[in-house]
């Protein structure tokens, strides 16, 4: 075979046969794909025109991404001569079929592995009859970013489709990614002053054959360009341009590279941040007292870096106390403005620390004052004597400066003085919380009540003596049939009543209601209505007696 | 006004059916009802109110139902006012509200 060429393997006719019996519209594609591949690394013949057939008829019954794969990797292995453009077309039905996740990835649902399958089996495909594959240069792009997001692989076979993307994208006749590597940090400054970058391809080998340009570098802050169309040298495996040259001001900027030297180069425009440091100085560091009252002239005092002022400085309730100072770039001279200047005051005796900002005026010189009044809450009003330190740093310094430059006696006024100056345990468990729960409402005593019951009782038994006095007529009561029932009735109902109250709710009161309410209706239309007969019976007989007088 | 009170209470007096009589007596119980738990409720306070509500609302409703629909419509002095509706179709209303107003009372209660 063609790879172990010391390994011989015979092939009996029988499985002959059954490879080449494979290769029809009843296999699916994957067993069309492996025999053809089987025969194809075997070396022996097969009918490129009948496999052909077969996969584009089994293609169209197989919708499936990873059937199309497959069908594009048997493709390259059958004949040139045979018309494998109903395959070609594909690859470019495949790329539209790619999901794009927030324009960064380019992968297919089914996962990297498909993805990267895929990515072998177009370039594969595409070598084999010379077409260029169907897919721009920012579909590669984040068709890579997809396939070598991960470092860690779950299946072997992910791993090993994602190598074979790697090479298939190393090594083809259409496309070859460009990636530039710089090495170490990309940072320049007086003692590296020289950025060096590597070229390498997807596989990381390293590519040498090619020139490097930087098309133009921008400084981030003040968007200006510093450089243009400047070609890299190479240095053994590294190309290499000396930055510090054009004495760039410190801070960031925005290199533009590209890289040229084959027409299948893709990705090989790259934007590079570069970081530019220097080394900070302190001068003009001036510490005075100032009198509040301003009658006094200031004494001032000058201080060299790294060096401590000699004797104490006093801030008080008279005097303030007060430091300016300029930073500038050692190499060029320039002000600098780095983003950590502090001054930090320690008080020795407590540990306690406060820590000011200076804040650089108009004319970049920095100033902070102290004013014993204005301040007093953030010490504490503890006095006493403080070391003054000042802190200087920023991404692009080399030199970050922690500057014990002066003690300060700082006096609070009398009667501020803190009890002890505790520090703040944050962690300390706080009192507990008693749950309180809702008190019930204070009820009336059980006397009150009880005698008020009573109260309300009596006029039920009033009524009952005056219906007694009037002599309401119990002995007009009929014992009809539909009477029972309606007084029965209306008995339940109030009795419904009761039970509603104590156990039943709405709808289930309703129910009984309308039964007992239709049953008591009934009975009571009836037994009203004899007693209507009984009375208009009763009237027309006084009438009649009446009419009987009167005649 | 005087006047007015003296020919109201003879006006009554005079009255000599059992029937509005007898309502009458429960009326004056219901009246008696209400304003001893008004009272209650004004002694002890708020907290009571809760309870205070369905007794006014049930005492004011039966009064309102008992005196005013049911007593007029049965006196027969007024028959002339109301002549579809005899006395015992006003109290079967009467029952009818009564049968309501109950329903309503113990489901604001319960």
């Amino acid at each position: 075979m063609q790879v172990l060429s010391g390994c011989e393997v015979t092939i009996s006719n029988e499985t002959r046969e059954l490879l080449l019996a494979a290769i029809s519209e009843d296999s699916s594609v994957t067993q069309i794909f492996h025999a053809v591949g089987a025969l194809s690394g075997f070396g022996l013949p097969l009918a490129s025109q009948e496999a052909l057939s077969a996969l584009t008829a089994r293609l169209s019954k197989e919708e499936s991404v990873l059937a199309t794969i497959q069908t594009l990797e048997t493709a390259s292995y059958l004949s040139q001569q045979a018309d494998l453009s109903s395959i070609v077309e594909e690859i470019e039905d495949l790329v539209a079929r790619l999901d794009d996740l927030g324009g960064v990835y380019l992968q297919f649902e089914e996962g990297i592995e498909t993805t990267a399958l895929f990515v072998a089996a177009a370039y594969k495909l595409s070598d084999h009859v010379g077409t260029e594959p169907a897919i721009k240069e920012d579909q590669v792009i984040q068709l890579m970013n997809a396939i070598f997001s991960k470092k860690n692989f779950e299946t072997l076979s992910e791993a090993f489709s994602v190598a074979r993307a790697a090479g298939s994208l190393s090594q083809n006749r259409f496309h070859l990614p460009i990636i530039v590597v710089p090495d170490g940090p990309a940072a320049v400054s007086h003692h590296q002053p020289v950025l060096r970058l590597q070229v390498t391809n997807v596989m990381s080998q390293i590519l040498t054959q090619v020139s490097v340009k930087l098309d133009q570098a921008k400084s981030v802050s003040s968007k200006a360009t510093v450089l243009q169309q400047l070609p890299f040298t190479l240095s053994g495996d590294f190309f290499e341009l000396n930055f510090m040259n054009v004495k760039p001001a410190s801070g960031y900027y925005d290199f533009s590279i590209s890289v040229d030297g084959d027409k299948r180069f893709i990705a090989n425009k790259v934007e590079l941040k570069v970081k530019v440091s220097t080394e900070v100085g302190i001068t003009n560091v001036d510490l005075s007292t100032v009198d509040k009252d301003q009658s006094i002239a200031p004494k001032t005092t000058r201080v060299a870096y790294p060096a401590k002022a000699k004797g104490s400085f006093t801030a008080d309730s008279h005097q303030n106390f007060a430091l300016s100072f300029q930073l500038i770039d050692v190499n060029s001279g320039a002000e600098l403005t780095p983003h950590q200047t502090f001054v930090r005051l320690h008080n020795q005796k407590t540990g306690q620390e406060v820590v000011f900002v200076a804040e650089p005026d108009s004319k970049n010189v920095y100033k902070f004052e102290l004013d014993t009044s204005e301040r007093k809450t953030e010490f504490d009003s503890a006095s006493g004597t403080y070391t003054l330190y000042l802190i200087i740093g920023d991404a692009t310094l080399e030199n970050p400066i922690l500057w014990n430059v002066a003690d300060v006696v700082i006096t609070f006024p009398e009667e501020d003085a803190p009890s002890t100056v505790q520090s703040k345990n944050l962690f300390v468990p706080k009192p507990e919380i008693q749950h309180l729960f809702r008190e019930p409402e204070k009820r009336p005593p059980t006397v009150v009540s009880n005698t008020f019951t009573a109260l309300v009782l009596s006029p039920l038994l009033l009524l009952l003596v005056l219906w007694i006095k009037i002599g309401a007529n119990i002995s007009n009561f009929s014992f009809a049939p539909s009477t029972i029932v309606f007084h029965m009735g209306h008995a339940a109902m109030l009795g419904l009543m009761y039970v509603y109250w104590t156990q039943l709710n709405m709808f289930q009161t309703l129910k009984y209601l309308a039964i007992l309410g239709g049953i008591t209706f009934l009975a009571g239309n009836r037994m009203l209505a004899q007693k209507a007969v009984k009375r208009i019976a009763a009237e027309q007989s006084s009438r009649l007696a009446k009419y009987r007088t009167l005649r | 006004d005087e006047a007015c009170v003296a020919v109201f209470f003879r006006r009554f007096l005079a009255l000599q059916q059992h029937h509005l009589r007898a309502l009458d007596a429960f009326l004056l119980y219901v009246l008696l009802t209400g304003a001893l738990q008004f009272g209650y409720c004004l002694g002890v306070g708020r907290l009571c109110f809760p309870l205070w509500l369905p007794p006014v609302l049930t005492g004011g409703s039966l009064f309102l139902c008992s005196a005013v629909c049911l007593r007029i419509q049965i006196n027969p002095q007024n028959k002339s006012e109301f002549q579809g509706i005899s006395p015992e179709r006003a109290f079967a209303d009467f029952l009818f509200a009564n049968t309501i107003l109950h329903l309503v009372v113990i489901n604001f209660v319960g």
